[in-house]
């Protein structure tokens, strides 16, 4: 038996390691149509402990590994870059340690999906604040900690979810096992804060896209949800996009908590309408872009003020509301009481059979977010060629555009930019190379990644967006942390000439 | 060319969300999806929907081979479709999510079958018993059982009248027939205390689902043809039956492989409604009692059955319906379908017991199904001691008459 195997086989439950080709061509790609990468092994840990034998074999035989959640990045994070390694699957830890319902803090295994969480915290009044992002329903806490997630509903009122982090238990990449937060005194009883004991070094992890460390348990801020709850979609005038900056802006300015603001671009209003994913958009006969927004509130009487304050900023906007039922388009609704967070984004697969988009995911200041959609057609302008020859080869031509701009806790947005394609092998440089110039003009115009993966954290780098001395200071952490370049190996370029 | 290929769009219009093994969406009641992730013991991608449509891009490009070593692992499916189900989860009549439109899950996992079969790596060697017994003319059921007992069994109903006397017939089943007679007289029972006619048919071939699901075509057609050949030379206009693949298997597969005009197919909880609307039925007893219902997935996700055998459970005086928490298109699969109970009888019990804990937290007396795989499986992870029993819907409503 292959000797990486069997030492695979010592560390975790023999029936929880593999190396046959179906089982690792099953976790050769994530969420998009290009990127590839099998690996040699996949692993299935239960504990940390595990993980941290399993990096010291991969540090003893120098095999790259790469951690792996819900498996839902839309950048090839968590497969191989390039084939090879071992993927350690951590879906399987996914107990719930504690609730302190005092100081409410959750302590979770990372690889608890937050829509499994979220379920848990229900009956207790409680829940995540941010819901992760908006594959939460199958992404893990771990992944949404490695990527400052959002998309999953609340990003407005709490943010990033690693804004609710309170401490980390980490793997570091040589196998040390370690905890940040209020757990770096080893003497403290529960977790209860992340800042202090000297430097945040939870915010090491955070949004580290796995190169620093595998996080094996999170301790997270919960709160208590609010009971009064409402749900609103307006139908906006002129230019629709610099309409929807302005309404964030105010919303900021007046200091208003929205739950979720969302503005819905005139081309997925066009898209959803002509494919009939929302049907009564085409019934009420909604022409142009929409915003919504949720509100919550602890009484009738202080919702009863937000939504005043609220609906006078869209007056003032001559935006026009639609009916209060999601039968009448109100799309916040369904995005709240169904849960419609946790899919919002689906709609951007599929259009046609197989028909997947290559996306840009990233945060931008509020008044920007006009600009770069302009950006953007300008972009689909000056690469028509491309799109004549994805159209020659699969007779459909790319749709490209934003998804949903959502308001965030930090006064940016999250931008959703892409065009559709198909995973056509002939077509395969294209595609790559279509995705690597729209990163390319979206880093350029100063956005900021969230979730990076194989793709973007590559070509941020190639195209030298870190500042020499910021990229230096990366470099030496991951030195100092992961001499070997063992986790997530080729991400962010790093040590690669000593590889 | 292969069967896959037919269904390139739909395995290529999986993205990989993963929801098909994850969701838990409890606005609309789901909690989990893959009854085959949830108890495996190496639980690994392949074992539910993402990975096993991530194997199948790599057959359809040619990177991946089919083999016996592939079958193993396409095999550990009981076809529920739930992760079909969860694909489609909006479950608002005003949002529909575009990828849906191209992907049925069971018929992409059905045509892989089909090319397991005809390359020769399936069936398995527990099929492959099944599927000899099904093809031996003196036996042509699932359960190496001799013909002669299917049909005397059939002939032996009372309540039903002879083949040939009515429009309406009853298709007993191979399952209901040789492991359920007992249940199949009170039906008759009940046919006959409503006046209905409905006559035998001692002559039915088996329907051939468990060969459709395993992906054996040829003995498929073989049995269908000659089940719609029995149809037409009797007049068939209206065929009942209580076995949930059946009906599966009457209704939704034989209009794909036949061009004959078929009879109506309904199912027994269709019919148990009908004679309840009509007061063709008499109840007798109202002592009060809690029951919980058990969706087949052959009748409920498959054939979006769930209010008929509801209706019926509630019109019967003294009786409490309490849903299990995951029930109708939710519902939890009883481990028994595919071809699973019969390949990996362990890992069917193991979904099973699941269920089962389910059903105990209702705190009913009685857990009713319409499917008599569901009732076995179900009964087969029951503790002896359990506060609960596992119960057909024809046997429950014939305690009350």
């Amino acid at each position: 038996m292959d000797i990486i195997l069997e030492k695979l086989r010592e560390i975790v439950h023999k029936s929880h390691v593999s190396d046959t080709k179906y089982l690792t061509f099953a976790y050769s790609q994530n969420v998009d149509p290009i990127l590839e990468g099998i690996p040699d092994y996949v692993a299935i840990p239960k504990s940390a402990q595990e993980i941290s034998e399993i990096l010291k074999l991969a540090n003893e035989k120098n095999i790259p590994v790469y951690p792996r959640g819900g498996g839902c990045c839309e950048f090839g994070g968590s497969k191989p870059i390039g084939d090879g390694g071992i993927v350690l699957d951590l879906k399987q830890m996914d107990k719930i340690i504690n609730l302190d319902e005092d100081h409410l803090i959750v302590t979770v295994e990372s690889g608890i999906s937050w829509a499994q969480l979220d379920e848990y915290l229900s009956p207790f009044g409680l829940y995540t604040g941010c819901m992760g992002p908006g594959s939460g329903m199958t992404a893990s806490i771990g992944g949404g900690i490695s990527h400052h997630s959002v998309g999953g509903g609340g990003g407005a009122k709490y943010g990033a979810c690693t804004k609710q982090l309170i401490s980390l238990e980490v793997v570091l990449p040589t196998g040390e096992i370690i905890n940040t937060g209020s757990q770096a005194n080893r003497f403290s009883k529960i977790p209860f804060g992340r800042f202090g004991n000297g430097p945040d070094l939870s915010g090491l992890f955070c949004g580290d896209n796995g190169i620093l460390g595998i996080k094996t348990k999170v301790s997270l801020q919960v709160f208590p949800r609010p009971k009064f709850v409402e749900c609103k979609t307006f139908q906006l005038k002129g230019n629709t996009a610099r309409s929807a900056a302005k309404i964030m802006i105010e919303i900021r300015r007046r200091g208003i908590d929205v739950y979720d603001a969302m503005y819905i671009p005139d081309i997925v209003v066009s898209v959803f309408k002509s494919e009939k994913v929302i049907l009564p958009w085409i019934e009420n006969k909604i022409r142009r872009g929409l915003f919504f927004y949720t509100i919550e509130a602890y009484s009738q009487e202080e919702l009863n003020e937000k939504v005043k304050q609220l609906d006078q900023i869209f007056e003032e906007n001559k935006a026009k509301i639609l009916g209060p039922e999601i039968s009448d388009g109100n799309i916040a609704r369904w995005h709240y009481k169904e849960q419609g967070h946790w899919q919002l984004y689906h709609p951007l697969w599929g259009l046609t059979p197989t028909s997947e988009p290559c996306t840009t995911e990233c945060f931008v200041p509020i008044q920007q977010f006009p600009s770069l959609l302009e950006a953007i057609e300008q972009w689909e302008y000056e690469h028509t060629p491309e799109m004549d020859k994805i159209f020659e080869v699969t007779k459909v031509r790319p749709i490209v555009g934003s998804g949903p701009i959502l308001l965030l806790g930090e006064n940016s947005v999250e931008v959703t930019c892409g065009f559709t394609t198909y995973p056509h092998k002939d077509i395969r440089e294209i595609n790559l190379s279509l995705w690597k110039s729209m990163i390319d003009l979206v880093t350029k115009m100063g956005a900021q990644w969230y979730m990076m993966g194989d793709i973007c954290s590559r070509e941020f780098v190639e195209i030298g967006a870190f500042t020499p001395e910021y990229y230096s200071l990366l470099t030496n952490m991951k030195r100092i942390l992961d001499p070997k370049n063992i986790l997530s190996r080729g991400k962010f370029k790093l040590l690669e000439v000593e590889k | 060319m292969s069967k896959l290929s037919e269904y390139w769009d739909a395995v290529y219009s999986c993205m990989g969300c993963g929801d098909c093994g994850y969701a838990i969406h409890s606005a609309i009641g789901k909690f989990k999806s893959c009854p085959i992730k949830e108890v495996h013991e190496s639980p690994f991608e392949v074992y539910f929907a993402r990975g096993k449509m991530r194997l199948a891009k790599g057959i359809l490009d040619g990177r991946l081979p089919l083999s016996k070593e592939l079958a193993e692992i396409i095999y550990q499916c009981t076809e529920c479709g739930a992760c079909h189900d969860t694909c489609h989860q909006t479950h608002n009549p005003n949002i529909n999510l575009f990828v849906t439109r191209w992907i049925d899950h069971v018929e992409v996992w059905e045509a892989l079958r089909q090319d397991l079969v005809k390359e020769g790596f399936a069936p398995l060697d527990q099929h492959a018993r099944i599927l000899k017994s099904m093809n031996d003319q003196s036996r042509l059921n699932p359960y190496e059982r001799e013909l002669s007992e299917k049909k005397e069994a059939i002939s032996n109903l009372s309540g039903f009248v002879a083949e040939g006397t009515s429009e309406i017939g009853f298709f007993a089943g191979c399952t209901q027939s040789l492991m359920y007679s007992e249940t199949l007289q009170k039906l008759g029972k009940i046919i006959e205390k409503s006046g209905i006619k409905v006559c035998k048919l001692p002559n039915e071939y088996c329907c051939g689902s468990i060969a459709l699901r395993i992906g054996d075509m040829e003995t498929a057609t073989h049995l269908m043809e000659q089940n719609i050949k029995y149809f037409q030379d009797l007049g068939i206009k209206r065929i009942i039956t209580a076995c949930a693949g059946c009906y599966r298997t009457l209704k939704k597969d034989y209009p794909k492989y036949s061009d004959k005009e078929l009879p109506e197919i309904i199912n027994i909880t269709e019919f148990l409604e009908e004679l309840i609307e009509n007061q063709k039925i008499q109840f007798n007893s109202s002592e009060p009692i809690s029951v919980t219902y058990h969706d087949p997935c052959h009748l409920g996700r498959h054939m979006e059955i769930y209010d008929p055998p509801r209706n019926v459970i509630k019109a019967v005086p003294g009786v409490s319906l309490i849903e299990m928490k995951r029930n109708r298109n939710n519902a939890w699969c009883c481990g028994a379908g595919g071809g699973l109970k019969s390949q990996f009888p362990e890992m069917a019990v193991d979904i099973a017991k699941d269920r089962i804990s389910e059903a105990i937290e209702t705190q009913s007396s009685l857990l009713v199904t319409s499917c008599p795989f569901c009732e076995r499986n179900l009964t087969d992870a029951i503790s002896q001691d359990a506060e609960i029993k596992v119960i057909d819907i024809i046997d429950f409503i014939y305690s009350r008459i």
